[in-house]
Order: C-alpha cells, then structure tokens, then sequence
C-alpha cells in the first residue's frame, strides 16, 4: 500500500479532490471537495462547510471513496476511507478553520461561510488509479523539474541567513538583510514583514520584490491570510489560491441567490494581486506577536511542508532579533517590548493620589507634583506594554505631566526622582542610556494603586 | 428529467464525475469523458473510459444505482444527476468523435484555471463504455447553502 505520506503534494488540493458516498437506501453521491487534510499516517480530515449530502451519507454509512491528484503528474491515488468522528474544535479544526476564514475574509463572507467541522476518516487503503493517463507525449512534456536542494545546501543557507539576523545593527538592516537573503539563496522573491499598528491594523515594516508601494501597506486583523495569521497566531500556507477564492465566490454567489442578504465586498488581496500561493507565520516571542512574516508566489506550488519548516526557523530568529533591536523610547513604537524577565523576590506597591498629586510606596511617602506624575507615567507603561527605555522628549510632550513650555527643569526634577527612588525604593532605577533616554529598572515586582486620599 | 437549458451545460466542458456503490454498500468514484442527453431529458448516456471504469462497471451491473456531478471549473456551477443504468454496453466507433470533442472542451475550460492543456489531453479517453441512464432526480450541487437541494426547489434560480 502506497503510505500516505508519500502524498503530501496532492493535500493542497491545487486539483480539486472528488468523493464519493453512499446513503443507507443505496444512492450514491459525488462532488468535490474543498480540503482534504493530512492528520496522521492512518487518518485524514476533511472539511464540512454545509451540512451537505456526503455529511448525511456518511453518518449513516461510513463508507467513502475520494480521489487525490498530484498537482504535477496528474496522477491520481484513490483512499477508501471510513467515517470516524467530527471535531468541531482543537487544532486540526482550528487550522481548517482558519484556510477557510482567509477565504472567506477575502470574500465578504467572514461569519457566514465557515467551517462547521473537521471531519476525520481513517484510511482503509491507498491506491494508485491505474490506467488513468496516457504516456506522456516528450514533444510536449517540459523537462522535469529540478530536484530541490540538498540539505547541506539548506543549512548552509540557513546559517547566511541566520548571520544577517544574529548581526545585523538595527532593525531595518535585519529585515532588508533576511529578506534579501531568503530571496538570493532560496528564491522567496516576494516577502514582507508586518508588525502590529494599534488597533486591529498590522503594517508592513520591510518588504522584498515589491518595491516602495509595499511599505506601510496595512492588513486589518482577522482579514486575509495576514490577518488571519495575527489573530490565530498560527502558520497558514494556501496553495492555488485563484482556485480556493473561485470556490468562495460559488459559495457568496449561491448565499446571494439564496437570500442571504448583502455580504460585505470582496476584500482585494494584499501583495501581488495574481498571487498563485501564500504562506504566513506569526513571529512570536513568548506568548506576544511582534509580527507577521508573509511570503507570496505566482506559482501555486511554490510552499510545500519543507518551507513550512523551514521559515518557521528563519521567523523564529527574525522574532527574536526583532525583539532585540525593538525601538526603544521613541513614542510607543511599532510594537511593544518585553515585560523586564528577572523573578522578581519582593513586591512594592506604589499608590497614587489623585487629589494630592503624590505617591506612596508601600504607605511610605515618595514623591510629588510633577515628578511624580512622570514617575507614575512611566510604570503605568511598564506596566500596560511592557517598557523599559524611554525618552526626556515624550516626556515633554505629554500634557498630563504638566510641564511647563520653556524652562521645564525635567532633568532636574529627574534628578530628584532618581535619587529619591535610590533612597526609599532602590529596587525600582531610572538609569541614563544615551542623551536624552533613560531605561526603567525593576528589581522587584510592582503594584499599582490609584486612589483619593481621605 | 433534464430541463431543455440545462442539456447544453451538461454536454459543454464540464467535469463530469460518476459515482456507483457496491453491494455492500462501498461507494467508487471515478471520470466519466463527457455525457449525451436524450429522450428529451429523461435519460443520459455517459461515457466511462475502459481504462478505468472496471469497478464502476462491476458496480452498475450489480445494481445499476448511478449519480453524475456536472462542475464547471471556472464558477463552481454544478449539478448532480441521480438515476439507474438501464443499459452498459461498449461505446461505438461513431461516439468516437463526441468523446473527443469533450476532452477538447474541458481542456479549454481547465485552461482558464491554469491547468495545461498537455495535462488535460493526456487523460485516458478512449475506448470507451456508453452507460444508458434513467434519469431519477436532479440536484444543486454548487458549493453553498443550497447544495444537495432539488432543482425544482429553487427554480428560477440558476444551480
């Protein structure tokens, strides 16, 4: 029996898989599928949208017979299968659920068109259909294409890349330099990076083979496979995207027909507009997005499970030297730093009191007025996004500090919190970087109180 | 019965996908090369090439139960026909021609869609097995809410 691994490019579904079932009373159906999912050697998945014949058919006799095409050889391998269970959450339907939810985003149809389950079947059998082509004619066939690279080939790769992330000296020359590199050594030609805009927005920070008109372009959360990415925080890969949007317009056209009201528009696709694939994948670090990686190509079988892996190590090392070189003390930057790592061994609570314009720590009297009002500012965005470097400007051009246009003193009354910290709470430091920034310093874990004294 | 508009949609380049069952009940699926409608919609005779039909055809003569998916690779726009084979028998010299016009016309529809022609045309097609059906029901099959509805049902609205 052929292992079904070994069918790893037809699951894409770039040449739609066909199944046929049959219901107790002995009618048999057939029609296409829109995915048909690897789960594991013995299992697939596939996807219910609408609770449809071949659903009904298989609750009331397991049996199924779906025919799989190669993308490239157009052979086609028969699996008999047996109805197992349907998940209607956890991983696997979470990443059907969410290829849907691309599509459907696209296609103003989010809420509407969506997955109702993974459909999981075990495999009975896999066969090759016999007989289903003819000879390939030479005088029309290409030549084949060429075996991909070998492995040393990749990790040689994979370390210049790795290089140029681990070395670069700021943020931009890290993303210009692993994307320029990604496109040299393994021919990603188009890719950007997006990181997260306030909002429900994400914006391109660097891209590559777009030119200019790639940067700043916006993707809204939950749209689209950058979207959809952000929000889920998992890989998405779709391969023959004209075929999947073509498959989501029949489905708008028939809810239309059917009365389903007006459906929002069709959302344009971001990038390329004749995009043939698409793969994205979150840049984490912890628990926290600092970005999404997006790669796009022409051509419908350009991502297959090794570029999964594969980017998956390269955006693991951009997340993290993203995290690294983050923008420090400039505004809010485009994407939050880090919450200060060391365990902290005691806790300090810091009250602030609105009415008398002072802070207490620990029901000890610290500090007033202006001072304390930038101290207070400051572990509130400690505390909100995770802060630590900050800059004497922003100070100044907040109003709520209260300082005046000319002649404001900010580096004395600095030097006043400062050394009043030193005294009464050493754990928490204000310590000069560079001219005109200044870095938080917790050794301590900090609660904040905000009452009226009375 | 085949209303008169849908015989032009059912005999142009569409996919044309047949499915049989056993007598357990085991469902086979497989690509029939092109249908003709006849006796003014009230049969269909489908053309399953030799090549790969030997189960289907096992299948039809065990109990002759029959449905065939029309979908049209640009929109989805699909139909399903369900019936009985009344008569199987090999498809003549003179079908021949149709068989071939067929696969000619869904290599045009799949070129809009990207599949090479060179692909499509290396389809096995001929010889070929004419399956007489008695048409029982016809079906939306169009991926969407309505899929599986009897044409009847939404009448006035194309599948």
């Amino acid at each position: 029996m052929i292992r079904l691994e070994e069918l790893g490019p037809c699951f894409p579904g770039i040449v739609p898989a066909q199944i046929a079932t049959c219901g107790r009373d002995g009618e048999p159906n057939v029609t296409y599928l829109s995915q048909v999912q690897y789960v594991d050697p013995r299992r697939v998945a596939l996807s219910c949208q609408f609770f449809n014949k071949t659903r009904r058919n298989v609750e009331e006799n397991p049996l199924a017979s779906v025919l799989l095409y190669h993308p490239l050889t157009f052979e086609a391998y028969r699996l008999r299968l047996r109805f197992e269970h349907a998940e209607t959450e956890g991983p696997l339907f979470d990443t059907m659920a969410l290829r849907i939810q691309v599509i459907a985003s696209h296609t103003g149809m989010t809420g509407v068109f969506a997955l109702r389950s993974a459909d999981v079947y075990e495999v009975l059998s896999v066969e090759r259909v016999e007989g289903l082509l003819l000879p390939a004619d030479p005088a029309l066939e290409e030549a084949a294409p060429p075996l991909p690279a070998g492995p040393l080939t990749e990790i040689r790769g994979l370390q210049v890349v790795s290089d140029r992330i681990a070395r670069a000296p700021d943020l931009p020359a890290l993303l210009a330099g692993a994307l320029e590199a990604l496109d040299a050594l393994f021919g990603f030609s188009h890719a950007m990076v997006l990181v997260p805009a306030g909002g429900a927005e994400l914006v391109a920070i660097a891209s590559h083979g777009y030119g200019e008109a790639a940067l700043g372009a916006r993707a809204r959360i939950g749209a689209g496979i950058i979207g959809c990415v952000a929000q889920r925080r998992r890989m998405l890969r779709v391969a023959g995207v004209g075929a999947e949007l073509r498959y989501g317009r029949a489905v708008r056209e028939r809810l239309e027909a059917a009365g389903g009201g007006t459906l929002p528009p069709e959302v344009p696709l971001p990038g390329l507009p004749d995009a043939q694939a698409q793969l994205a994948l979150p840049l984490l670090v912890r628990d926290r997005l600092v970005g999404v990686l997006a790669f796009e190509s022409r051509d419908p079988l350009c991502f297959d499970d090794w570029d999964e892996a594969f980017l998956g190590i390269v955006g693991n090392q951009i997340a993290m030297g993203m995290d690294r070189l983050r923008p420090a003390g400039e505004g809010t930057g485009p994407f939050p730093a880090p919450r200060l790592a060391p365990a902290p061994e005691r806790r300090r609570v810091f009250c602030y009191y609105r009415n008398d314009d002072c802070v207490f720590v620990d029901g000890e009297y610290l500090i007033r007025n202006v001072p304390g009002r930038i101290l207070w500012k400051l572990l509130g965005q400690h505390r909100r996004e995770g802060r630590t470097e900050f800059t004497n400007r922003e100070l100044r051009l907040d109003p709520a500090l209260g300082l005046p246009a000319v002649k404001d003193n900010l580096e004395s009354r600095l030097i006043l919190l400062r050394r009043r910290l030193q005294e009464k709470c050493p754990e928490v430091r204000l310590v000069p970087v560079r001219r005109g920034r200044f870095a938080l310093e917790l050794d301590c874990a900090v609660s904040l109180l905000e009452k009226e004294c009375g | 019965m085949i209303p008169a508009q849908l015989a032009g949609f059912l005999e142009s380049g569409v996919s044309v996908l047949v499915a049989t069952r056993d007598a357990r009940l085991s469902p086979d699926a497989l690509r029939a090369m092109g249908v003709r409608v006849e006796r003014g919609g009230a049969e269909l005779t489908v053309f399953l090439p030799a090549a790969t039909s030997r189960e289907a055809l096992a299948n039809l003569r065990d109990n002759g139960r029959i449905a065939v998916c029309f979908s049209r690779a640009a929109d989805h726009r699909s139909v399903q026909v369900k019936g009985r084979a009344v008569e199987v028998g090999e498809a003549g010299a003179d079908e021949r021609e149709r068989v071939e016009r067929y696969l000619d016309a869904l290599a045009d529809a799949w070129g809009v869609i990207g599949i090479p022609a060179r692909a499509t045309l290396r389809l096995a097609h001929w010889p070929c097995h004419a399956v007489r059906v008695r048409v029982e029901g016809v079906f939306v099959q169009t991926p969407g809410p309505d899929a599986g509805a009897p044409l009847v049902d939404v009448a006035g609205r194309a599948p």
